[in-house]
């Protein structure tokens, strides 16, 4: 069955996309906007996260309550999210609903009400979500890590900065609005169960307006550094580290992708095996790969009691270094078969497969097909991604630790 | 949708519901046993033991079955809850008969004394990372307190200690007891052809042996305790409140379903309104749990030190509110509408209607269709959930809090 692709481009640049879905009752959709941590003025960290909270509590006519009145008698599961690049108000629901969840959204987007009064509470609950992050060293550790590895303004944290949440106020929120709302450089996407033209034309209604200009593209600034510790008398130390690799335009990105799959994939993956099959050093522990457009890198958690923290982190260096030196054909197959087949999987899902199709767009300009994406994964071999870990080698490693105790990035 | 089922000689019941439309396949081994079956002793045990079941067999050592389960590209894993142990995977149909024959194999360990040194390792580990987040130690310890000597209290994880002191022979002895083909249940979903997988299913697990696999039932209405605990390197105070509520069994657990919908959804609730949307926590939820026999209403809450008298007071009121003038139409109307699309979207994909369908055969010993349960919670009224709030009042909780010092 050849998969198929809906598109429609309005005038003003909005991208509308769609993948319909047969053996689904469901629907879900996302509008991607570029207010991403990295997008917003310097000194506004935090902005993305405030504003997915503010623009909820009243719209149109309807003020908060009824609001999230309307929105639960459709049923719906909202899904807001801040990346680097973008804020996206996304929703699943029964498909029945799905014209009147578009309006809500619309409405939303486009005419919230944006009250100072509402504006406190939005950004109060977004500094206690930054204290509370405290309280939760795994996640910390992995959004210090990002901090620290990505060039600045890449890197931002997404959930934002205590003392520039403080300084955030309404007025400057409601001009970020204003300007990174850019529906020049939206996206939309809907997969599931949909009718694509009825959509087009409820979305033109709405969203077609006069061309705006396209948003300064980010600059990436310097990187942070190599070690940072961050002490907590917690139980474990949590150990982030990271290092560089290509980009997913890069034409090396499936063979990237296989070898951070040969380090981390399932659980015969080197990692699990070295780390913690093996030495029993970790509970978890665990590397994937992380792609922005204009940045990517290898991402790593471990988590160990502090007097295994030295060698667990030791013998996860030891793994990167070694995985150019050689790798077995089986090793590779099994990559590849479980890549393919969380591929499989993650296609049965319509908030994936809404949330594939809006992000392959804006990174690579252009819709994967499942298909392309397999015949990519199933092209590559011992060979090829050797190849690429001798042109790409990883090292330089960005280190991030919270605990009782410190390492020594060898 | 086709329901299949079958009992083999030595009692193992093979449950399965094909969906030819499906791209996946799921399958799953689900053990009634959790930490309410274990001994003060031996506390930790079940959970313990699932993770040795991928240790090995007779013929495969631990990297073997890693990579037998890896060239399938099955995900796969396993969860011990406190009555139950459920090993499950997600796959393409074509290797469903090979991951099926492997977790067959699996349900009989060697359980090597090495392996269960190292591991022991892992799950101090695991301990350790579980104190890091005071979300779960919260509730854990909240669970326990609530549950007082009721087996529902025992940790899943055990402590430190527990694990220290458990030996081989005690793990050895509760697995043969526990894992009986009596006391679990091999079940599928998604694609696949039943035929094919009962076929695999009676060769390979007949000469499994039946045992006494007995667990103790008894409805517990909770000690009602408040207990607070501190931690220098906290930040927030975390509050768990759980009170009794109606086991899984009950026909009403829909109903209480939709009541902690209610009160405690993380948007558009009672918990959210007065306490979220005024930025007095910054987290207020509440779920129902239904166990074998009884069951909790669970509250979880997260706000800063600043807020406690505050939010503490407005949770009393809501009770109170509760207590006295119900819940209106339409936040039924609401709740329902919620429950009834993530029902549906969650069925969606094979891997999450598994778990539905194990679960039901482990409490009910029957299948429910989708419909079944879309048709039970269209049918809860008003009166429905005024009666449960009567019988439970969630509002008498026990209470555990973990916060910085005061």
């Amino acid at each position: 069955m050849t998969q198929r692709f809906d598109k429609h481009i309005l005038t003003n640049g909005m991208v509308l996309l769609g993948e319909p879905m047969e053996a689904v009752n469901s629907v879900a959709f996302g509008f991607m906007l570029p207010a991403g941590a990295s997008r917003v003025p310097d000194g506004c960290c935090g902005a993305g996260n405030v504003i997915a909270d503010w623009i909820f509590r009243g719209a149109g006519d309807r003020n908060s309550r009824e609001l999230s009145d309307a929105l639960e008698g459709l049923g719906l599961h909202r899904a807001s999210s801040v990346s680097s690049s973008h804020i996206t108000f996304g929703a699943a629901l029964e498909a029945g609903n799905l014209a009147q969840a578009i309006e809500l959204y619309s409405e939303i987007i486009l005419k919230a009400r944006l009250e100072a009064e509402q504006f406190k509470l939005a950004k109060q609950l977004a500094i206690d979500g930054v204290r509370a992050l405290d309280d939760d060293p795994r996640q910390k550790v992995m959004l210090k890590l990002r901090e620290r590895f990505y060039p600045k303004r890449l890197g931002r944290s997404t959930l934002g900065k205590i003392d520039e949440l403080k300084t955030l106020t309404s007025e400057k929120t409601k001009q970020i609005i204003q300007s990174n709302f850019n529906l020049s450089e939206t996206i939309f996407g809907v997969a599931g169960k949909y009718d694509f033209e009825a959509i087009v034309k409820q979305i033109e209604d709405f969203f077609e307006t006069d061309t705006q200009e396209v948003l300064e593209p980010v600059v990436p600034g310097s990187k942070a550094g190599k070690y940072t510790h961050l002490h907590n008398e917690g139980a474990q130390v949590h150990i982030g580290l990271m290092t560089e690799t290509v980009k997913p335009g890069d034409e090396d990105y499936y063979n990237a992708r296989v070898a951070v799959s040969v380090l981390s994939g399932g659980m015969s993956a080197r990692l699990f095996t070295e780390v913690r099959e093996k030495r029993g050093f970790c509970y978890a522990i665990g590397a994937r790969y992380h792609g922005l457009k204009e940045a990517a890198g290898v991402m790593c958690y471990a988590g160990t009691t502090p007097d295994k923290a030295q060698e667990t982190l030791d013998c996860i260096i030891g793994e990167f270094n070694r995985l150019g030196e050689g790798i077995s054909k089986e090793e590779i197959e099994r990559a590849k078969v479980g890549l393919k087949s969380a591929l499989i999987l993650q296609s049965e899902s319509s908030s994936s497969r809404a949330g594939a199709i809006g992000g392959d767009y804006y990174i690579l300009g252009r819709v994967r097909s499942l298909d392309e994406i397999k015949n990519r994964i199933e092209a590559t071999s011992v060979d090829s991604v050797l190849g690429f870990l001798r042109k790409n080698r990883f090292g330089d490693f960005t280190v991030v630790t919270i605990g009782p105790k410190e390492v020594t990035v060898k | 949708m086709e329901f299949k089922n079958k009992k083999l000689a030595n009692d193992l019941v093979i449950v399965g519901e094909v969906n030819k439309s499906a791209k996946s396949s799921a399958v799953g081994f689900f053990v009634k046993t959790g930490s309410r079956d274990e001994s003060k002793q031996i506390n930790g045990v079940s959970h313990f033991l699932e993770h040795m079941l991928f240790k090995g067999t007779k013929r495969l050592n631990a990297f073997e079955v890693n990579e037998a389960f890896d060239r399938t590209g099955a995900q796969f894993n396993a969860f011990t809850s406190e009555e139950n142990t459920v090993f499950y995977a997600a796959l393409l149909p074509e290797y469903l008969v090979e991951v099926t024959k492997l977790w067959i194999e699996l349900m009989r360990p060697a359980l090597k004394d090495e392996d269960f040194n190292i591991e022991k390792n892992v799950i101090k580990e695991e301990i350790a990372m579980y104190k890091d987040l005071p979300s779960f130690d919260v509730m854990d310890r909240c669970r326990s307190l609530h549950f007082d000597n009721h087996p529902c209290g025992n940790s899943v994880l055990g402590s430190e200690e527990s694990i220290d002191n458990l030996t081989a022979k005690q793990m050895k002895d509760y697995f043969l007891n526990r894992y009986a083909p009596n006391n679990m249940a091999l079940v599928f979903s998604g694609n696949f052809d039943w035929e094919q997988v009962c076929s695999v299913a009676e060769n390979l697990c007949d000469k499994w042996q039946k045992q006494t696999a007995a667990r103790l039932l008894e409805h517990y209405q909770g000690s009602k305790k408040k207990q607070r605990a501190e931690k220098p390197n906290l930040n927030c105070e975390h509050i768990c409140l759980m009170s009794a509520g109606v086991a899984g069994q009950d026909p009403r657990r829909f109903a209480a379903s939709l009541l902690a919908i209610i009160i405690g959804d993380d948007v558009g609730s009672r918990f959210f309104w007065e306490l979220v949307d005024k930025a007095l926590a910054e987290s207020a939820t509440m779920q129902f749990g239904a166990m074998d026999g009884t069951g909790t209403f669970c509250s979880y809450i997260r706000c800063m030190s600043e807020n406690v008298g505050k939010v503490l007071d407005i949770v009393r009121d809501i009770f109170e509110k509760l207590s006295k003038s119900g819940i209106a139409e339409d936040e039924l109307r609401k709740a329902k509408n919620k429950i009834l699309s993530a029902l549906v979207i969650k069925n969606e994909l094979p891997i999450g209607r598994l778990v539905d369908l194990g679960l039901n055969w482990t409490y009910l010993k029957q299948y429910r269709t989708v419909e079944d349960d879309i048709s039970a919670i269209k049918a809860v009224t008003v009166d429905d959930i005024h009666s449960l709030i009567e019988q439970f009042n969630p509002g008498d909780f026990t209470q555990f809090s973990i916060g910085p010092e005061q």
